[in-house]
C-alpha cells in the first residue's frame, strides 16, 4: 500500500485571484520515490477539525524541469484547496502519497505526432506538463491546445503558455474559448460544448491528423469533447481523460454518535440504506455477518472475496457499533470514518445503521 | 466552465472515471466486482491448465499451455493491482481461494458463483486430459476474448487500458486451443474424444455468459460498466463458436 511521505513546501505562488502554485520537495531518501511522469498526479492528507481529508492535485511541471510543482484552485466550499490558498506557505511541510495517475502517452523521441490537449480551468495542471514534456523530449511532435475559461483574468498559467507559444512557435497551437468575454473572433467566445467542437474541427483543428487526445475539466466539457472527437474518427484508445473530482463531497460527514443503550439482546436491528433505499430488519448478533443479514432480507448488496481482503462490500456505520472478523482492505483513517467491511462486521450493539451509499 | 453535473447522470452519458476518488459508493462497489470476477476467473483458469502441461503430447502443446497459464495469471495481476488502489490487499487476494480446486466434473451449478469465489461458473469444473483441456480452451478463449472486448469499454479508464491491452493475448491463447483441436482432429480416435469434450463444455461455456434479461445489467449500462447484455454476447459467442466448430468438422 502506497505511503505518505512529508513534502516541504518551498514556495507558494499565487496565479490567480483564486489558484496557487505550490513548490514542493521531497527529503533526499524519498526523491526516487517522487520521480514523476508527466501528467500525473499527487495525493495529500491533512487534518482539519480532527478529520483526515484526502485531496489529489496535478502535477504542472514537465520531467526536464527538475522541480515538483502542483496547481491548486480554490474550489467553493472546499476546505483543503482554501487552506492551501490563504495560509499555505514556504517553509510548511505536506505530507502526500508518491505520483500516481496514467493520464499520459508513452514518449517517442523519434516519431513526430500530433496532439490535442482539451483543458477546462483548472484542468489546465496535468495538460501543461503534458505540453512542456512532449515538446521538450518529441522534437518533430505537435501539441494543440483549447483552453476553456470563463474570463481571461480566470486563465491559469497564462504567461507561461505565452511563453511555450513562443519557445515553440512552429509546434504548439493555442486556442482560448472564454465564456463571458468576447474576442475577436466570435468563435472563441461561448462554452465549450459539442457545437464549439464541431466549429473548431471545421476549419481550426485538424482531427484527422491528430496521434491522441488529452481532455482534463468538468464533466460536462469532457463528455461533449469526447463525442465530438469520436464523431470525428478518433478512436476511444486515442482518449485520454482526466477527471477531476468537482463531484466528491467537499468534506467527509462527521460520523453519528453512538447511541447509549443497554445493548443485552442476542438480536440487532439493522437499518440498511442501500441505493437511496432504507430497510429494516432484525438478524442475531453471532453467527451471520451483516452482509449476510443484508442479503438474506433481499438488499442488493455488493460483495466479491467475503474474506476482507477486497472492499467491495464497504459501507460507513452511521449508528451504534460493529465488531470487524478481519480487515484487510480499509485503511486506520476510514475506520476512524466509520467505514466497515460488511462481510465481516457483527453488531456488538443492540440497534445499528448503516448505509452503503457513502 | 465551472459548471458540473452529478458523476451519475456524467457516467450514464458516456462518462469516464480516472481515479478511485472519483467513484461513488455504489460504482466502486460494482467495479471491484467486476474486477473480482475477472481476477478470480483468470487464477481459476491459469490454475487449471498448470496441470495441463504435463499432459501436453509434444513440445510446442507443453510451450503453449505453460504461455497460457503464465499469461493468465499475469492478467489477473494487473487487474488485481487496481483492486489495490481501492484498498484491496492484493498480496493476501491472490491466495485467498484454493485456486486450482475443482467440484465434480458430473455437477450442475448452472451459472452460480460459490461463495465469496468469484470465478466464473465454467471454471469450477475439472478438466479431464490433454483433448478435454484443448477443446474447453477453443470455446472458452472464445467467450473469454467477446468479453473482455466488452470490457475494454468500461467507464474506468485505468481498467479499460489493461483490457485493451491483454486482448491480443487474450485471443492468441483462444488460436492455440483452436490450432490444437486441428491437431487433435486429424485420427478419428482424437475426432471422437474431441466431439465428447466439445458437448461436455459447450453448454457451461453458454451459461458463463449469466441469465439472459439480467437485472443487473440496466444498473451496470447506467454506471458505464456495462455496454452489451448477456444475450447479445451470447449470440456473438455461439456464432464464433459454430464458425470454429464447422471448419474443423465437429459440429
Amino acid at each position: 500500500m502506497p505511503r505518505f511521505h512529508p513534502l516541504q513546501v518551498t514556495e507558494v505562488r499565487r496565479d490567480t485571484r483564486d489558484a496557487v502554485v505550490v513548490t514542493l520537495q521531497p527529503s533526499k531518501d524519498d526523491r526516487a520515490a517522487f520521480a514523476f511522469t508527466q501528467g500525473q498526479y499527487l495525493t495529500f492528507r491533512r487534518m482539519f477539525d480532527g478529520e483526515e481529508l484526502r485531496r489529489s492535485y496535478s502535477i504542472c511541471t514537465g520531467l526536464d524541469e527538475g522541480v515538483l510543482k502542483v496547481g491548486i484552485k480554490r474550489v467553493d466550499g472546499g476546505w483543503f484547496s482554501t487552506w492551501a490558498n490563504k495560509e499555505l506557505g514556504p517553509g510548511d511541510t505536506l505530507e502526500a502519497m508518491p505520483p500516481m495517475g496514467a493520464f499520459f502517452t508513452p514518449l517517442e523521441p523519434e516519431k513526430a505526432k500530433h496532439y490535442l490537449g482539451f483543458a477546462g480551468g483548472s484542468g489546465i495542471t496535468p495538460i501543461l506538463s503534458l505540453i512542456k514534456t512532449t515538446l521538450a523530449r518529441e522534437p518533430k511532435s505537435q501539441f494543440t491546445l483549447v483552453y476553456a475559461n470563463r474570463h481571461v483574468s480566470s486563465i491559469m498559467f497564462r504567461e507561461e503558455l505565452e511563453d511555450l507559444k513562443n519557445l515553440y512557435l512552429q509546434r504548439f497551437a493555442m486556442l482560448h474559448v472564454l465564456e463571458s468575454e468576447a474576442q475577436d473572433i466570435d468563435l472563441f467566445t461561448g462554452r465549450l460544448d459539442a457545437q464549439k467542437c464541431a466549429a473548431l474541427f471545421r476549419g481550426w483543428i485538424d482531427v484527422k491528423s491528430a496521434d491522441a487526445a488529452f481532455i482534463c475539466g468538468p464533466e460536462p466539457m469532457m463528455l461533449a469533447v469526447a463525442a465530438a472527437l469520436r464523431e470525428h474518427g478518433v478512436r476511444d484508445d486515442q482518449i485520454k481523460f482526466e477527471l477531476f473530482a468537482s463531484s466528491q463531497p467537499r468534506r467527509a460527514r462527521r460520523r453519528a454518535a453512538s447511541a447509549e443503550r443497554s445493548d443485552r439482546h442476542a438480536t440487532c436491528e439493522a437499518t440498511v440504506t442501500l441505493d437511496g433505499v432504507t430497510r429494516s430488519f432484525t438478524f442475531p448478533k453471532h453467527g451471520q455477518s451483516l452482509l449476510e443479514a443484508a442479503i438474506e432480507n433481499r438488499m442488493d448488496a455488493p460483495f466479491a472475496c467475503k474474506a476482507g481482503v477486497c472492499s467491495t462490500c464497504r459501507a460507513k456505520l452511521l449508528e451504534g457499533e460493529v465488531e470487524m472478523e478481519t480487515n484487510h482492505a480499509l485503511e486506520d483513517y476510514e475506520v476512524r470514518q466509520g467505514y466497515v467491511l460488511t462481510c465481516q462486521s457483527h453488531p456488538l450493539s443492540d440497534r445499528i445503521a448503516v448505509s452503503y451509499d457513502e | 466552465m465551472s459548471d458540473t453535473m452529478p458523476i451519475e447522470e456524467y457516467l450514464a452519458e458516456g462518462g469516464v472515471l480516472t481515479s478511485p476518488d472519483n467513484a461513488p459508493p455504489r460504482y466502486r462497489a460494482e467495479l471491484l466486482r467486476l474486477m473480482a470476477s475477472f481476477v478470480d476467473s483468470e487464477l481459476a483458469g491459469s490454475a487449471g491448465f498448470a496441470d495441463i502441461i504435463n499432459d501436453a503430447p509434444g513440445i510446442s502443446e507443453r510451450i503453449s499451455a505453460a504461455r497460457i497459464v503464465m499469461e493468465k495469471a499475469d492478467h489477473a495481476q494487473q487487474v488485481l493491482k487496481v483492486m489495490g488502489t481501492f484498498g484491496a490487499d492484493t498480496a493476501r487476494y491472490a491466495a485467498h481461494h484454493p485456486w486450482s480446486a475443482r467440484l465434480a466434473r458430473d455437477t450442475d451449478i448452472g451459472a452460480e458463483r460459490r461463495g465469496g469465489d468469484m470465478r466464473l461458473s465454467v471454471l469450477h469444473y475439472p478438466l479431464q486430459g490433454w483433448t478435454d483441456a484443448v477443446a474447453m480452451n477453443a470455446l472458452m478463449g472464445k467467450a473469454v476474448v467477446i468479453q473482455v472486448k466488452e470490457l475494454a469499454h468500461v467507464s474506468y479508464q485505468p481498467l479499460a487500458e489493461i483490457f485493451r491491452t491483454i486482448l491480443p493475448r487474450e485471443a492468441q491463447h483462444a488460436d492455440l486451443g483452436v490450432e490444437g483441436l486441428k491437431r487433435i482432429v486429424e485420427t478419428e480416435e482424437g475426432r471422437r474424444t474431441a466431439r465428447q469434450a466439445i458437448a461436455y463444455w459447450q453448454p457451461r461455456v453458454a451459461a458463463s455468459f449469466g441469465r439472459a434479461g439480467s437485472s443487473r445489467y440496466e444498473m451496470l449500462a447506467r454506471l458505464g460498466l456495462r455496454h452489451r447484455p448477456n444475450e447479445a454476447l451470447l449470440s456473438e459467442w455461439q456464432a464464433a463458436a459454430d464458425t470454429d466448430l464447422s471448419a474443423l468438422n465437429l459440429n
